[in-house]
């Protein structure tokens, strides 16, 4: 008997996104992005996400089953994306997921968006990969997290005080003129500036905070720090304001997972999320990972945005665990911790 | 005789039934304005179990509070993609049922407004509309859509869109003040 196939659904935020995976292959990953639609408000507008949500669910649908060459028919388990998210974009996905299984006849799970990041790497690297930290860095979250078993067993050991690191990426970019989204404006911009120009603060990083909170994060005193030194610098210049904001980032970043990792001694770290497909976090994380020992793995860039092969992945790897599905009929959950790996 | 799975959640109701022509196999609701999307799975289920293998999906397309009508239609449109069977949608005020040669039917929009729409003679003659309802006459708004009713409509009608009657609120940076 050949590995079961999944197909997963993710609408939390921006993406409609479905992914097919038979056991750890990847069949299919298509994404339609109302990013287009978000940009010219700043930000990603709920209402007009869970519209687009809508209309592209069924194309989407379609398109993964003929990229991956098999029929509807074929699915063995559908899962989605419960939450954490927007919870109108949620609940498109939610709904669909429910109807297509209860078409199929077949087992829906209801997964966590965050989990799904991480798990997405199983797909790239090889098993096994538990315990490992996980460093979940996006747009919405930034968690630190100590991951025992991706089916059933994560622990968040910290995460951000107020912003989320892309979160900070969007405010400065916008500031700056650059655009949105702003993690890859700034990524493409700092590549020519330096990353030691200026010194930006580092986030929750005296003796003091790594007594008391070592794992968790503060972005907002960096975006001030940023937000002024514009004001007061009038012919700044970007490229260095660019490379030295993202490297107070990515250099409190890598701080604080191998510190977790050390702490914990677990010799495994996994960097997922919307900002792991930032070149400097990746470039700087492999130079220290290996200086530390620690075993890293980053998943491709295009695994890293949201995705829906991600939530297949996840679904895959509870069937292969022979996790049963949770009740067939759930909400959305807006708010769903990382604890919960699947409702 | 053609079996329809039908479901409608344009209003604080999540329905769900079984039309076979004139006879409702199965009619159940569930209230709650945002439970739409628990609420639908559950009562889905329970309308297979009269009826394993409906023929088509007849859907309410709204108008409606957008987050519950979209769950509605979600489900109808997967699970009719799923099953290979057609699936069609309707205006849902069209289906709420009043017993008068001329009527105006509303359904609460929130935000203090309704959607609504007016009947001559089983015709609509005005709207779907959204309005504050001191803008509109004699409306009765605390009825629902009937699912036989909207099934009656689907051979008549095929809206492919929600109707949602309203863009969302949004300004763009360049026009903020």
């Amino acid at each position: 008997m050949s590995a079961p196939i999944v197909l997963g659904i993710e609408t939390s935020c921006d993406e409609t996104a479905i992914g097919i995976v038979r056991g750890r292959k990847l069949l299919a990953n298509v994404i339609a992005s109302s990013v287009e639609e978000h940009a010219r408000f700043g930000g990603v507008v709920p209402e007009i996400a869970s519209r687009a949500h809508l209309e592209a669910m069924l194309p989407s649908i379609d398109k993964a089953v003929r990229d991956a060459g098999i029929s509807l028919k074929d699915i063995d388990a559908v899962a989605v994306t419960a939450g954490p998210g927007l919870v109108g974009a949620l609940l498109v996905g939610v709904a669909s997921a429910s109807g297509l299984a209860l078409g199929l006849g077949k087992p829906l799970y209801g997964v966590n968006h965050l989990a799904a990041h991480i798990s997405v790497d199983y797909l790239t690297h090889d098993l096994p990969t538990d315990p490992t930290i996980a460093l979940l860095v996006s747009g919405g979250h930034s968690s630190l997290l100590q991951v025992d078993d991706i089916t059933s067993t994560i622990t968040k050991l910290g995460a951000t005080m107020d912003d989320a690191a892309g979160e900070a990426f969007d405010k400065i970019a916008r500031v700056m003129g650059l655009g949105f989204p702003g993690g890859p404006a700034i990524d493409i911009t700092a590549q020519s500036g330096s990353p030691t120009a200026i010194d930006f603060p580092r986030g929750l990083t005296t003796s003091n905070d790594w007594a008391t909170r070592p794992y968790d994060f503060s972005f907002s005193g960096l975006k001030t720090a940023v937000a002024r030194y514009l004001e007061s610098t009038p012919n700044y210049a970007k490229a260095d304001v660019a490379a030295s904001f993202q490297e107070s980032i990515v250099d409190v970043l890598l701080q604080k997972s191998l510190a977790a990792c050390k702490a914990t001694g677990i010799d495994s770290l996994v960097i997922a999320g919307g900002v792991a497909a930032n070149s400097r976090l990746r470039y700087l994380a492999e130079q220290r990972c290996e200086k530390a020992g620690v075993r890293l793995r980053i998943p491709s860039p295009a695994l890293c945005t949201d995705n829906g092969a991600m939530v297949a992945a996840l679904g895959s790897l509870m069937v292969a665990a022979g996790r049963k599905p949770g009740p067939q009929a759930f909400d959305a959950d807006s708010g769903l911790q990382v604890e919960r790996v699947a409702l | 005789m053609t079996i329809s799975l039908a479901i409608d959640t344009a209003t604080s109701r999540t329905i769900v039934g079984i039309i076979e022509g004139d006879k409702v196999l199965f009619e159940e609701f569930h209230e709650g304005a945002t439970e739409h999307g628990f609420a639908i799975t559950e009562l889905v289920i329970k309308a297979l179990e009269i009826c394993p293998k409906p023929d088509q999906v007849v859907v309410g397309m709204g108008p409606g509070p957008f987050t519950g009508l979209r769950v509605g239609i979600s489900v109808a449109q997967a699970f009719a993609l799923a099953r290979e069977i057609p699936v069609i949608g309707v205006c849902s005020l069209d289906a709420i049922s009043i017993d008068q040669s001329e009527y105006t039917v509303a359904i609460d929009a929130r935000r203090k407004e309704i959607y609504w729409a007016r009947y001559k003679g089983g015709v609509r003659v005005s709207g779907p509309a959204v309005s504050k309802p001191s803008e509109v006459d004699n409306f009765i708004i605390d009825q629902y859509p009937n699912l036989q009713k909207l099934v009656e409509l689907s051979t008549l009608q095929s809206v492919t869109q929600p109707m949602y009657l309203r863009r969302p609120d949004a300004v763009p940076t360049a026009e903020r003040t």
